[in-house]
This record gives C-alpha cells, sequence and structure tokens, in this order.
C-alpha cells in the first residue's frame, strides 16, 4: 500500500502528501475530534467539580435502585465496547457480514443504554428535578446534572446514528474497514468518558 | 496501524474487558464505603484513570499505533486537559479569596 494509499484509507485517489504518523487521514481526522471533544467534556466536568465543590448542601439523591440501575448501563456500555473491538476484528479481516453483525450488536446494546439513560431521567424530573430547582437544596444540581448526562447522551444517540449509517453501508460495500474502525473510535470514547461520569455523577452523591 | 489488531487472538481484549467490568465493582465499594470526601474523589479518579487508559490503549487501539502518533496525541491530549485545569486556582481565588487575593 503505497503512501497516497494510507492516506486516503486505501482508496484510489489523486497523489497527494501522505498523512503524518502514517495513519490514515479519516482515522487521524478521527482522533483530532475526540482529541477536542475531550476538551468538552472535561469542561464540564471541571465546571462540575467547581460547582459540587462551590456549594456546601450538594444534594445526594441517589437511592439504591439508581444505583442498580447506572452500574446496568456501565455494564451494557463496556460490553458493547468489547463487541465493537469484535466488529473491527472482523472488519479488519474483510468478513463483511460478521462485521455487520457486531456492529449491530454494538448499536442494540447502545439504544438500551440510550433507553436506560433516558428512564433514569425521567425518575429524576418525576422526582421534581429541572435544570433550576429540586427537592433537596441548591438549585444548580438539575442544571449541572443534566448538562453533563445529556451530553453524554447527546454523543451517544450521536454515535447510534454512525454506527446504522456505517453498518449499513459497510454491508453494501460503500465504506472500508477504516470507517468501522473510525465508528469504534467513537464508541470507546463514549464509554471512557462514561467510565468518569459514572463516579464523578452518580458514586460520588449517593444517598447516606 | 490496525487498530485492533485483526490477527492474533481475543485473549488481551478478555482480560481488558473483564478489568473494565471490575473497575466500576470496586468504586462501588469503595463509594458505600463512604469514606472522606477528598479520599473518594482521589480514590474514584484514580480507578477511571486505570478504565480510561485501557480504553484508550486496547480498545482505541493507541497501543498498536505506530509510537510518534501515541506520543503526539498524549502530549496533545495532555495539554489540552492541563490548560482546562488552570481555571481550578482561579475558581478557589474566586471562592474564598485565597491564595492571591490578599
Amino acid at each position: 500500500m503505497s503512501h497516497t494509499d494510507v492516506a486516503l484509507g486505501g482508496h484510489h485517489a489523486p497523489a497527494m502528501e501522505p498523512s503524518p504518523f502514517a495513519v490514515p487521514a479519516i482515522k487521524l481526522a478521527m482522533w483530532l475530534f475526540i482529541i477536542s471533544d475531550i476538551m468538552t467534556f472535561a469542561a464540564c466536568l471541571v465546571a462540575y467539580g467547581f460547582l459540587r465543590n462551590a456549594t456546601p448542601n450538594w444534594p445526594r439523591p441517589f437511592q439504591s435502585s439508581t444505583i442498580a440501575s447506572v452500574m446496568a448501563m456501565t455494564l451494557i456500555l463496556i460490553t458493547s465496547s468489547f463487541i465493537m473491538v469484535l466488529a473491527v476484528r472482523a472488519a479488519r479481516a474483510g468478513d463483511r457480514a460478521g462485521a455487520f453483525r457486531w456492529t449491530m450488536v454494538t448499536l442494540a446494546l447502545g439504544a438500551l443504554f440510550a433507553i436506560l439513560h433516558i428512564r433514569e431521567w425521567f425518575g429524576m424530573i418525576d422526582q421534581g428535578v429541572t435544570f433550576s430547582k429540586n427537592p433537596w437544596g441548591t438549585g444548580v444540581f438539575g442544571g449541572a446534572y443534566f448538562s453533563v448526562t445529556g451530553i453524554e447522551l447527546l454523543h451517544v444517540i450521536a454515535a447510534l446514528i454512525a454506527l446504522l449509517i456505517v453498518g449499513l453501508g459497510y454491508k453494501s460495500g460503500r465504506y472500508g474497514a477504516t470507517h468501522i474502525e473510525n465508528c469504534n473510535l467513537f464508541w470507546q470514547f463514549i464509554n471512557v468518558v462514561w467510565i468518569f461520569v459514572v463516579p464523578l455523577v452518580y458514586l460520588m452523591n449517593v444517598a447516606s | 496501524m490496525s487498530t485492533p489488531e485483526a490477527k492474533g487472538g481475543l485473549g488481551k481484549y478478555v482480560v481488558v474487558y473483564i478489568a473494565m467490568l471490575v473497575i466500576p465493582l470496586l468504586e462501588l465499594l469503595t463509594a458505600y464505603r463512604h469514606p472522606g470526601e477528598p479520599q473518594l474523589l482521589v480514590t474514584m479518579l484514580l480507578f477511571a484513570f486505570v478504565g480510561a487508559l485501557l480504553g484508550v490503549l486496547y480498545f482505541m487501539g493507541l497501543a498498536s499505533e505506530n509510537q510518534s502518533s501515541v506520543v503526539a496525541f498524549a502530549v496533545f491530549t495532555l495539554f489540552v486537559l492541563a490548560t482546562i485545569n488552570y481555571g481550578w486556582p482561579d475558581s478557589f481565588r474566586l471562592l474564598f479569596g485565597v491564595p492571591f487575593a490578599k
């Protein structure tokens, strides 16, 4: 494979400069996007930490049932990450049917995660939590909670759409293994962010 | 530059998967032990960083990328995170008026 092929992820195209780091250009772009997205999540989590630290009566509303649900969501997300690795391996081995199957399993698990996430939100809303008020004390709790978990949920929904489009495109031959790899990078990134959200937002605020 | 490698067994990924499942369980146990807040925060962040590192290195395949890209991505990301954390001292100054305001 020539430098040009590497730069374009293996597709034939006019000659151009080789991609930096010998990584396909679309994959490099995804890495750069992820790094910039880290900024978004880090800023949200730092702001959340600042608000929590600055507020003496920060609510601790999460009962055992909520924590059990969050742990189930974590299990689902980590399992989906592992399944997505299987999809990438199948794609790299040229197994289109296998890669499509594992991508769709990931999609199903991700959809389940999103449904549980929305259910969790409705549970909080039923308890009277809004962006500006809640039954337990400081008003900023709702805004902080919905912002941090909302941006995670938004990413999950975006990734599910990407998985569906790329999965179907890969099956039909429109997309290549590099596209599946890119979806994998984004999906794994969401998993990595969730690894920080769970302890900082939920486990540090379990009801005593 | 493959991510993850198409060749070779799944063993490495299974081990990482199990480790990533164990980490939230350890976090859960720690949370219900109700240690002091600073200790809880440090422990949680430590577990989270280990889990994230496993995810980035193996599930995202950074461990199998070429070394120059690993160094570039790591340095760039750490710079971003360090820059964001620049806000902390100023946050504490706004809250408590220390250490720079007096």
